[in-house]
């Protein structure tokens, strides 16, 4: 039995809102409340052993980002009791602690100062950061001339040279090219096996999915789920559908939703699918003026909101004019092969027959979650398969982190 | 540092790896300073950045930092010898007066605009990683000497200059300069984790500013009040430059009761600032 790299007992953090922050409002006795109390997280118990890499996933607002300035040290709980064993090294986001008008050599020390080294030390470990980065020359040169990538590489690379007991990786990731993201996750991968525990926020699915073993959903300041990935996705994700209740912001009202029904073959409601499941998303739809032959689009939009999918009705299709209070519906079949999987949103465009009024754009639609096919990473499916030595050896890789071989080792 | 690692790369981990366990009260005054005494590189890195690039970017660089008080002064000078009269039948050089004045009331008055916003101003930063914030609020202070030490330099090669003698009286200056410092950097904690809490604090410190230098004996000597001049004892800076004026020049000595208001203003605002840092240090960032 190991002692807990963190530990976290009862904890819950208020904060205050405050509505006027001027010494004169604080000072007057009397009047409405100044401030309304906030819980961003409560009753938050939690253990992270040595080694192990737990995810913590969840909307905006569920409490994620408290949860890590508490791991981090920078708050204290209102509640509970916080207990970190080790050197916390956070890993800032993009260039937090960055002076613009110094050199990157300038801001490797102060940046490590910050994270608690002694100048000797980072001395010491000066040019395996600077090679870890890739800066080469860049190095002497004023860090608001790097690119955002530089810029990054840089602040990952001092994070994760600090040799930390327990590192949190907060969203950063995303950015920077495929080739230094992979080396972060053998780094990082590397630090686990030397005993490092490592927690990872993130709205990366896919991520969460590949590094991290374990992970906990965030709802609402509470921890909704804390189990297997597969299982804090699903509940990610269910959290997600069953906050959509939400009607529609109808800026267009010329085309009203009734109802949207997203099914499988069966024609039972999903919520998790499978790349090779067939897909009907069902819109019930009321015209509240006549229409004269509408064109639809159907779109599938990511979590970060791009656009991944769109397909639409024939243009200029003249085919009949719905009258106003006319009711109908739109039905769409797919099939989500999003390749490195993730969750998705369906939505639905109506517009007038040229394509030049929108009378209703839809993003409401339910989110789903489709799983990952094994081995693959990106937005689409190619149905790539790879021979060696004239043998299929698609598939034959797991997605589990961890594991013998691990998936991100073979993008 | 970090634990060491045995051949199989896995870290052993030894009753050494610092705890840390945090509820909701402070830390121990034990813990808050030592967490400061381990920080005083980071203190002297930032310090030096800061020095660095505030001229950076200005193509005479340091120069800057000689010339402004240098203008200021002769501002002073210029006008308070026409119009206020000040300058005559003092038996020592009025130009000396006020620059040496002139010398404490820039260190504070640059150091302290800074040091009040430091905390807020890193947000950015204190959102994300620990350190004592106290650190912030010292660093204008920290790279604000060497300003200090050039425009000290000035005065020492301005005085012949002008006609004064330099005599053994310019030790004055050592326990000058430290006081000064003192006080400086307790009012910019105290202030900076005032502002934390209440944004209405920089403007005050600004209009404050613009009256303290008239309200204290810079460009005109005490006696030059009358009978208003003992209340100028009240003022903790008095004393402070009454030290800086009586090592440059042959000024009264600072009275015996603003120096022990400079000295007591000085520990009374450093312990509430302590203690104020001490209880508030990981809460700043929930109202950044």
């Amino acid at each position: 039995m190991t002692t807990p790299a963190v530990e976290l007992h009862g904890v819950g953090k208020r904060y205050w809102k405050i509505h006027e922050r001027s010494l004169l409002r604080s000072l007057v006795p009397f009047g409405p409340p100044n401030r309304t109390e906030l819980w961003a997280l409560r009753d938050a118990n939690l253990l992270v052993e040595p080694g192990e890499t737990l995810g913590i996933i969840g909307r905006n607002g569920a409490g994620k980002s408290t949860m890590l300035r508490l791991l981090a040290g920078v708050t204290r709980p209102t509640t509970g009791k916080v207990v970190t064993r080790g050197r916390i090294a956070p890993l800032l986001s993009v260039g937090v602690g960055f002076h613009q008008e110094m050199t990157g050599r300038e801001n490797i020390y102060v940046n490590g100062m910050l994270l608690g080294f002694s100048k000797a030390r980072i001395t010491r470990i000066f040019d395996d950061i600077v090679d870890f980065a890739q800066l080469g020359d860049f190095i002497d040169t004023p860090v608001k001339f790097y690119s955002s990538g530089m810029y990054m590489r840089l602040g990952f690379s001092v994070a994760i040279h600090s040799e930390p007991d327990v590192l949190l990786v907060d969203e950063v990731l995303a950015v920077g090219d495929v080739g230094f993201r992979l080396r972060s996750f053998d780094r990082m991968r590397a630090m686990q096996r030397s005993g490092a525990a490592l927690v990872f926020v993130s709205h990366w699915l896919q991520a969460v999915q590949v590094l991290c073993p374990r992970t906990v959903c965030m709802h609402q300041g509470r921890i909704a789920f804390d189990g297997p990935t597969e299982g804090a996705i699903a509940r990610h994700h269910e959290l997600l559908s069953t906050d959509d209740g939400r009607v529609a912001d109808d800026r267009a009202t010329a085309v009203r939703v009734l109802r949207r029904e997203l099914m499988d073959a069966d024609g039972l409601p999903v919520g998790t699918v499978r790349q090779d499941d067939v897909l009907t998303y069902r819109v019930d739809l009321r015209f509240e003026e006549a229409v004269q032959s509408p064109q639809v689009l159907f779109q599938v939009i990511a979590e970060d909101s791009t656009l991944t999918y769109q397909m639409q009705t024939a243009l200029g299709d003249q085919w009949r004019t719905f009258s106003a209070g006319e009711e109908s519906s739109i039905v769409v079949r797919f099939q989500p092969r999003f390749g490195g999987g993730g969750t998705f949103r369906a939505a639905v465009v109506v517009t007038n027959i040229d394509s030049s009024i929108t009378l209703l754009h839809d993003e409401q639609g339910p989110a789903f979650f489709v799983e990952p096919r094994r081995g693959v990473v990106g937005v689409c499916d190619l149905q790539a398969r790879i021979a060696v030595d004239n043998e299929d050896r698609t598939d034959q890789r797991s997605l589990r982190f961890g594991d013998e071989a691990a998936a991100v080792e073979g993008v | 540092m970090s634990a060491p690692v045995d051949s199989e790369g896995r870290r052993s981990r030894s009753s050494a790896v610092p705890v840390l366990q945090l509820d909701s009260g402070p830390e121990s005054f034990r813990v808050w300073v030592g967490g400061l005494w381990r920080n005083r590189n980071l203190l002297y890195a930032l310090a030096q950045q800061d020095f660095r690039s505030r001229y950076k970017r200005a193509a005479f660089g340091v120069l800057w930092s000689i010339a402004l008080p240098l203008f200021q002064s002769a501002v002073m000078v210029f006008i308070f010898s026409r119009v206020g009269r000040f300058g005559s039948g003092l038996g020592y050089s009025y130009a000396a007066f006020v620059l040496a004045g002139m010398v404490p009331w820039l260190y504070l008055s640059t150091s302290i605009a800074s040091s009040t916003t430091s905390i807020v101003d890193a947000s950015g930063l204190t959102d994300k990683v620990f350190f004592p914030r106290a650190v912030l609020p010292l660093v204008a202070p920290a790279a604000n000497l060497v300003m200090l030490a050039i425009s000290t330099l000035i005065l020492l090669v301005a005085l012949p200059i002008v006609g004064e003698p330099l005599t053994a009286r310019f030790l004055l200056i050592v326990p000058a300069v430290v006081l000064l410092c003192t006080f400086t950097a307790a009012v910019g904690l105290a202030l900076s984790a005032l502002y934390v809490y209440f944004r209405d604090v920089k403007f005050m410190v600004q209009a404050v500013l613009l009256v303290w230098l008239y309200v204290t004996p810079v460009v005109y000597p005490p006696s030059a009040l009358k009978s208003a001049g003992p209340w100028l004892d009240f003022n903790p800076l008095t004393g402070i430059v009454g030290l800086f004026q009586r090592a440059a020049v042959d000024a009264p000595v600072p009275s015996t009761r603003s120096l022990v208001v400079s000295v007591v203003a000085t520990a009374l605002l450093a312990v509430v600032a302590v203690v104020a840092h001490r209880r508030h240090d990981r809460l700043f960032v929930d109202l950044l």
